[in-house]
């Protein structure tokens, strides 16, 4: 931001609800990473410490509504201020749901972690770590409002599209070669839609960050990679 | 499902206006001197037919000054004088040869404090028709409840017309003063501030007011209040010290506007 | 700051105070004092002479016994002198003050106007009527004169009846003494129409001017009716004002005993006639010069109390 306002409460409030989203995604990253470690250790107090931080992270979701809605109605926001706040409800959002896949994952690896491990499990903790980065990259570039690294990032989804049809495909051969391994693997594949769905929110975080800077949509559809649909 | 979000372009229904709309009147290379300090410089604005555009920006930059050239009425002070041209309908107004009734017939104003004549309020508004037009007192009784009506007051005052206008609340009298001028049939109406001095119901009943009577007319407003511009206005241009920063859709100018002056104004960081 | 210095320092500032409150007070007194001195001694002496006799009787010879005789001669020349002096100035005042405060406002000339207007305010009157007496009387009798003495003037034709006409208007006469109060009403209607109209906000001029109306139009229709009470305050305090006035009459209008109307001759008039009488000897006239001094005094109160509530009323109103 070049200057100050000159009513230096409305900063403030700014502020306030950029440190909201900071701390949501902190927490969302440790989500997924806590989520793995269920998966990896099989660490069921791990499964719990999630569920609860997922509410914390709902809460924050709130919260940063709130403080959107207070702005909109009391300072009456025009032009990149607008943007701003308008980005950080969308982005707020985007984070929530991504707690909420991370927390899904969490939950799954829990059932999972009853039944022998399975081959093609080895494949999820990379890509959880790819989701992850992806995710960390989308949340810097919202913090420094650096439009070309989210738009850099964005193009990275493909990675992930890529490695989870891969991933996919594996379980898809797998539960054909072996019935008796088909519920580890559904679960698997639902955990993996998950992670993916994570990458995909990630770049919707990218996307607004662009908005935010350039005051209009990020041009061309990303590159969908996953082709597990056709 | 994606959670992209909807751009605010300038798109279909608010480029609309702009590509439908000739321009009224239009503003070449003007500069305006109180004495040898240049007030304005370089001028050139577009305003377009029957649309609202608002002037804004900080105090001093001259908005009202533009305003004030467009009907002459600098000339009556010594010592201002302005260049360049300002066309309506492709006429020179600046030209001294042009009349100066006949430009204030076509191009009426309202001030910023409400100022009606001290006479009746059927006085007011017919004082300024008598003077270009002998009507018998049916016609300009006639002519009056018109004015009255497009200035939303003729229910108000319709028992009332031989009282003193002066009798009147604050909004009422504004009103009046817009009835006043409406009454001439111009084909341009100037709002110097119309609502800075009145109360927020009043305030509104004349940004309703504005919105009904671009159906008839161009209208050109000076506010220093940024949400009436943003309300009222299908235009709005950005003024300081003296120029012309930016010109354009309003709702351009208040989500995305393209310099940064214009932000900074805007978001309230001018300092 | 220590609270004993703070206290002592209040202290001093409310014993300063309450010190400037009574001595401004006691100024005020002491001028209060003087002004209601002087009006109970004209009410208690002026009322024993008041009666309908004063506004019907003319003033009596000297010597007269006490009762008999009135003002009735000095007070319709008073009334007529005044009238005709506020219709010569008043106009020309108006006008003048229009100028100042539409045309001239901003420009050079305009404070020069002032300038002048306002030493013509405070010019002593009886240098006014001095220098009524001068143009109007004086000069034409010595230019008559000179007319008299020359060749051509002595052969008759025009030159002798320009001589002759230039006596005739030399002379003691009324025209003269209304001129001369018209002096003094002048410079009083030009200021107060001046400072009216400029108390009109400009954005009414403006907006007259924004609907096409000429300047002149703008000035007689809007703004006289807006600053119309203003200007006939100005007007009403120069009335006040000259009807009090007996040096210039002195030179001018003098005095007459008897009824007269004709405009070209002496006229008699309140002010003169007060000073005639409470200068003589006599009881009867003194009496009357009481009586007189006491219906000035009256007619100045009333028409400045009513032209100074006027004027707030209306400065109020503008606030």
């Amino acid at each position: 931001m070049a200057t100050e306002h000159i009513v230096k409460s409305f900063d403030a409030e700014l502020e306030r609800i950029n440190g909201e989203i900071t701390r949501m995604g902190e927490m969302a990253l440790g989500q997924i990473q806590a989520a793995v470690d269920v998966l990896q250790r099989r660490d069921s107090k791990a499964a719990e410490r999630v569920t609860i931080n997922d509410d914390a992270i709902d809460e924050l979701e709130r919260t940063v509504s709130n403080d959107v809605l207070r702005v909109l109605a009391l300072r009456q926001p025009m032009a990149r201020d607008l943007r701003e706040v308008y980005a950080a409800l969308r982005i707020a959002a985007d984070i929530e749901r991504i707690g909420d896949y991370a927390s899904n994952v969490a939950k799954r690896s829990m059932v999972l972690n009853q039944s022998a491990p399975v081959a093609p499990a080895r494949g999820l903790p990379a890509l959880a770590e790819l989701a992850s980065e992806l995710l960390a990259e989308a949340l810097e570039a919202y913090r420094l409002r650096d439009a070309d690294r989210a738009a850099a990032m964005r193009d990275r989804d493909a990675e992930l599209d890529a490695a989870y049809t891969s991933l996919f495909r594996e379980l898809l051969t797998y539960m054909a070669e072996d019935p008796k391994q088909i519920t580890p693997c559904t679960h698997l594949l639902f955990m993996a839609k998950n992670i993916e769905r994570i990458g995909d929110h990630a770049t919707n975080i990218a996307e607004n960050t662009w908005f935010l800077v350039h005051g209009e949509a990020m041009s061309g559809d990303r590159e969908k990679a996953d082709k597990t649909s056709e | 499902m994606t959670n992209a979000p909807i751009a605010l372009q300038t798109s279909v229904a608010a480029a609309e206006p702009a590509a439908a709309s000739p321009a009224k009147l239009t503003a070449r290379d003007l500069n305006f001197f109180y004495g040898d300090f240049r007030a304005l410089k370089d001028i050139n604005l577009v305003v377009p037919e029957k649309r609202v555009t608002a002037l804004i920006g900080p105090s001093g930059c001259g908005k009202s000054t533009l305003l004030r050239i467009f009907n002459k009425i600098y000339s009556i002070y010594p010592g201002q004088r302005a260049e360049g041209e300002i066309l309506l309908d492709g006429q020179n107004l600046l030209d001294p040869k042009y009349p100066i009734n006949r430009l204030r017939s076509k191009i009426g104003m309202v001030f910023q404090k409400p100022v009606p004549f001290p006479m009746s309020i059927y006085d007011n508004v017919a004082y300024g028709i008598g003077h270009y037009e002998k009507l018998k007192k049916a016609a300009m009784d006639e002519r009056v409840e018109q004015a009255l009506r497009q200035g939303a007051l003729w229910d108000e005052v319709k028992d009332k017309l031989k009282q003193s206008a002066l009798g009147l609340s604050g909004g009422q009298q504004q009103r009046l003063c817009i009835a006043r001028a409406v009454a001439l049939k111009p084909e341009v109406i100037l709002f110097d501030e119309p609502t800075s001095a009145l109360d927020p119901i009043a305030t509104g009943k004349i940004e309703q007011l504005i919105a009904e009577l671009k159906q008839q007319f161009t209208i050109l407003i000076v506010t220093h209040n940024m949400q009436q511009a943003a309300r009222c206005s299908d235009f709005t241009a950005f003024m300081y010290l003296g120029e012309l920063v930016e010109h354009g859709v309003t709702q351009q100018i208040f989500t995305k506007p393209s310099k940064q002056q214009t932000e900074d104004y805007i978001t309230g960081r001018f300092g | 700051m220590d609270s004993v210095l703070a206290e002592r320092l209040y202290v001093r500032r409310r014993l300063l105070n309450a010190t400037a409150l009574v001595l401004s007070g006691a100024a005020a007194l002491v001028g209060l004092f003087f002004l209601g001195w002087i009006l109970f001694t004209t009410l208690s002496r002026g009322i024993d002479g008041m009666s309908l006799a004063m506004f019907t009787e003319m003033t009596p010879p000297p010597g007269a016994p006490i009762g008999v005789g009135g003002l009735l001669n000095a007070i319709v020349g008073s009334i007529v002198m005044c009238v005709l002096a506020v219709l010569m100035a008043a106009p020309i005042g108006i006008a003048a003050g229009t100028y100042l405060a539409e045309y001239a406002n901003y420009r050079r000339i305009g404070t020069v106007i002032r300038f002048v207007n306002d030493i013509l305010l405070s010019a002593p009157s009886i240098v006014l009527g001095l220098f009524v007496y001068v143009v109007l009387i004086g000069a034409p009798m010595q230019v008559s004169q000179a007319i008299r003495t020359t060749e051509a003037g002595q052969a008759g034709g025009w030159l002798a009846g320009l001589a002759d006409w230039l006596q005739g208007i030399s002379g003691f006469s009324a025209v003269a003494g209304a001129v001369a109060l018209g002096f003094i009403v002048l410079p009083v209607v030009v200021r107060t129409t001046d400072e009216m109209l400029r108390l009109v906000p400009t954005q009414m001029r403006e907006a007259a001017l924004s609907l096409g109306i000429p300047q002149w139009k703008v000035t007689t229709h809007v703004l006289y009716r807006a600053a119309l009470s203003g200007i006939l305050t100005g007007v009403m305090l120069g009335l006040a004002r000259i009807s009090g006035e007996t040096a210039p009459l002195l030179f001018t209008a003098f005095n007459n005993s008897f009824w007269n109307l004709d405009l070209g001759e002496p006229m008699a008039n309140l002010p003169v006639t007060v000073y005639q009488f409470a200068m003589s000897p006599f009881d009867n006239w003194q009496q009357l010069a009481w009586a007189g001094a006491f219906l000035i005094t009256c007619f100045v109160l009333t028409v400045s109390v009513l032209a100074r509530t006027l004027l707030l009323r209306k400065k109020m109103a503008h606030d």
